[in-house]
């Protein structure tokens, strides 16, 4: 799990100044909304990275034809309680096989972590009251689950029937 | 019962651990009370009007005597000697300060127990028919599923944080005895005609403000890909259920307001999962996981079937009491010479559900020397005793009736449900206790009661409808009026089972009752039915028959307080929830 520290982060919100749409920085990772994505996608170039934020009520699928061109996803939660883009980020990577980052956004706290991680998300921008120390420990109370997950695609009784 | 495995154990620790340290980052300030509710609920942690309470869960309502000794303990050493059998099967307590809540825990652990998601919107405790594995009308035993359906639903990651709660219910018999469609999914074992087991599924059931009864979603999934289907629900709620209103929050709501669009998204779902996920083959149940989990479920060591042919009254000289608790708490077995035994939490001086921590241990005991070590938790709140021969009937009687447990009412006026109520409850509008007591003292004869004959009173503080009072023939809910304490009036409600006919919820009588009405009421309704009833007929039966209109006049005759109101109060839930249910 790759914990973001937002002061030395590559990606950059691209901000619409006057109407005029985002273009790829030099040397810069764009991270753009979903509006702005769909508004450039057609002349965006090939080789420049493209990061996308993807608000959690949106069906993943409607983006599946850009993933191939998508260095990042980042979704969102915009209350911690709030559990839709856990669903969102297993879609991205068991059914669209999504490579790229899914990095959670938002609202994110460290005792969420054990449950982004095996959604399927592998990078996070905590909350920035949130310990490291705590979130990094929070990853280390289970050695294994019952069900399947983005990582161990097994459940449990399968592999130990094995 | 399920054998608990080495990994099991190591799970059940390891949670324990996690949330001690939860726990503790929460007395030390670094986790907030907001923050830290969501994870104490999922471990079973509520805040309520006193003490926090705890909610142990006990998995589709299977016990062991050690589990239920362990449970005493707990009772004795840190909550004030009893706990609370709840309509879900599991057992609450409700003084233990929450510093001590990771040292319960660490208890809980070593007998194979825990409180994990025994609240907060995720899944909860799967619960069953408390006859699962012994009934005479089973088609196929629930209990492997139930497990299956456990392991997992337990702390899946991507189910934490649902818009809210979600309640599945099993059962494997003819006989609906687990009140399934009125849960969130309703799972009904069958064979198809091929003789395959399957499931057929019903969803979007639900008590609380919107009573709902589940709708069929389908007709047979095969038992393997019964976890797929589930996931494929699940998900649907998750991603377009309700986030802006906890009160339209469930499963229930999203399918009634979506209808054939809900189903068709999860049948694409469905076939999703199947044919794309990269996964998707691997949450299909093997054989050999569905016979690894059935083999802890096989029939106890050192049950041998004898000749059966018993009757209570073969002898002349059996006393009444028994021949009556024969009648009432003693339940028809698959296995020939072996009953199944209700030990009734329902008695004088005691809420409905309670038992003090000896109680707990007498019963303990009773289930070593007659049921082979093991119990039930029923949704009617009693505990049952599944393996009892039938020649030891007597001995057990004499037993039961030794430790308080032989009142033989099952399924009479005083084997009440209701919830805890006003008196320990935070969300509860109303006091159940009282009421439950009242009418205890009121129907205390039992030759009234047995001329009553079956009648299910359902008692809920508030609109959360944790004593199921939509269910009831008789279902009271507690409402708040102004600060004080009101009571609704429902009859002819059902939850399912044969005789009870269709689940349906029951219809409101009149403007709500004030607290010193409504046991009146009550009575005003009994009397009614015992004037009119046909021979023969059943309370919900005539009820059904006469409508609601002879008991509406009957129990306006009874109110004083609200006597004038009659025509204009408008004491009705609606108005007055004002929390939802944790």
């Amino acid at each position: 799990m790759k914990f973001i520290d937002a002061t030395q982060d590559q990606w950059h919100a691209a901000v619409d100044k006057d109407g005029t749409l985002p273009t790829p920085g030099a040397g810069a990772a764009r991270l753009l909304t979903l509006e702005q994505w769909q508004a450039v996608r057609e002349h965006w170039p090939h080789e420049a990275q493209a990061g996308v934020v993807v608000p959690n009520d949106v069906d993943v699928e409607s983006i599946a034809p850009d993933l191939p061109r998508l260095a990042l996803v980042a979704l969102q939660f915009p209350k911690w309680v709030d559990g839709r883009a856990y669903s969102q980020a297993r879609i991205l990577r068991r059914r669209l096989r999504f490579g790229g980052e899914v990095r959670a956004t938002g609202e994110v706290l460290v005792d969420m972590l054990p449950l982004l991680q095996r959604t399927g998300f592998d990078a996070v921008q905590m909350r920035v009251d949130q310990s490291l120390e705590s979130g990094r420990r929070a990853l280390r109370f289970f050695a294994d689950h019952y069900q399947g997950d983005v990582h161990q695609t097994q459940p449990l009784y399968a592999r130990s029937a094995a | 019962m399920y054998q608990y495995t080495d990994f099991d154990r190591q799970f059940v620790r390891e949670r324990a651990a996690q949330f001690r340290d939860q726990l503790e980052r929460n007395l030390r300030g670094e986790l907030g009370e907001d923050e830290f509710r969501p994870l104490r609920l999922q471990n079973g942690w509520y805040v309520q009007r006193h003490a926090p309470m705890l909610r142990v869960a006990v998995p589709y309502g299977e016990l062991s005597s050690a589990q239920l000794r362990q449970l005493a303990l707990i009772a004795r050493k840190f909550d004030r000697g009893y706990g609370h059998f709840t309509t879900r099967q599991n057992l609450q307590y409700n003084w233990i300060p929450l510093p001590q809540a990771a040292d319960v825990m660490d208890l809980l652990a070593e007998v194979d127990m825990h409180g994990i998601q025994t609240s907060g919107n995720c899944i909860r405790n799967i619960t069953s028919d408390a006859l699962a594995g012994i009934a005479p009308d089973e088609v196929v035993d629930p209990r492997p599923y139930c497990e299956i359906l456990r392991q997992w639903s337990t702390l899946h990651p991507e189910f934490a944080f649902l818009p809210r709660k979600f309640k599945i219910a099993i059962t494997g018999a003819s006989e609906d005895r687990a009140a399934t469609l009125w849960h969130d999914i309703g799972l009904h074992l069958v064979k198809n005609t091929a003789g395959d087991v399957g499931f057929r599924v019903f969803v979007g059931g639900g008590m609380g403000r919107t009573p709902v009864i589940a709708s069929l979603a389908s007709e047979f999934v095969p038992w393997q890909q019964i976890l797929v289907y589930i996931e494929a629900i699940v998900r649907v709620y998750n991603r377009y259920g309700r986030r802006d209103n906890a009160y339209k929050a469930r499963i229930k709501i999203l399918v009634k307001s979506e209808g054939t669009s809900f189903f068709d998204a999860v049948n694409a779902e469905f076939a999703a999962i199947l044919e794309r996920d990269t996964d998707g083959a691997a949450q299909l149940i093997s054989q050999h996981e569905l016979d690894r989990v059935s083999a802890s479920f096989v029939l106890p060591a050192g049950l041998k079937p004898a000749p059966t042919g018993f009757a209570a009254d073969a002898s002349n000289d059996a006393p009444l009491a028994f021949t009556r608790w024969c009648e009432r708490n003693v339940h028809a077995h698959r296995l020939p010479g072996y009953r199944a035994v209700t030990l009734s939490l329902k008695r004088a001086r005691q809420a409905p559900g309670d038992a003090t921590h000896g109680q707990m241990e007498q019963a303990a005991a009773i289930a070593e020397r007659f049921s082979q070590a093991e119990l039930r938790v029923t949704h009617n709140q009693n505990l049952l005793l599944p393996w009892v021969r039938e020649s030891d009937l007597f001995t057990l009687w004499q037993a039961a009736r030794d430790a308080g447990f032989a009142n033989p009412n099952i399924g009479l006026i005083s084997d009440m449900i209701a919830c805890p109520g006003g008196d320990f409850c935070g969300l509860a509008n109303a006091r159940s206790i009282p009421l439950a007591a009242q009418i205890t003292e009121r129907f205390a004869d039992l030759d009234e009661q047995y001329d009553i004959g079956d009648v299910e009173l359902h008692i809920s503080g508030c609109i959360n409808s944790c004593g199921h009072h939509h269910s009831g023939h008789i279902g009271v809910l507690g409402v708040d009026k102004d600060g004080a304490e009101w009571y609704q009036l429902t009859l002819g409600g059902s939850d399912g089972k044969l005789a009870n006919g269709a689940s349906v919820p029951g219809k409101v009588i009149g403007p709500s009752f004030a607290a010193d009405e409504i046991a009146d009421a009550i009575e005003a309704v009994i009397a009614i039915y015992r004037r009119e009833r046909h021979p023969g007929e059943r309370f919900v039966d005539s009820v059904r028959r006469l409508g609601t209109a002879p008991f509406r006049a009957a129990t306006d005759e009874v109110r004083h307080a609200t006597a004038t109101a009659t025509t204009t109060a408008t004491a009705t839930a609606t108005a007055t929830a004002t929390a939802t249910a944790e």
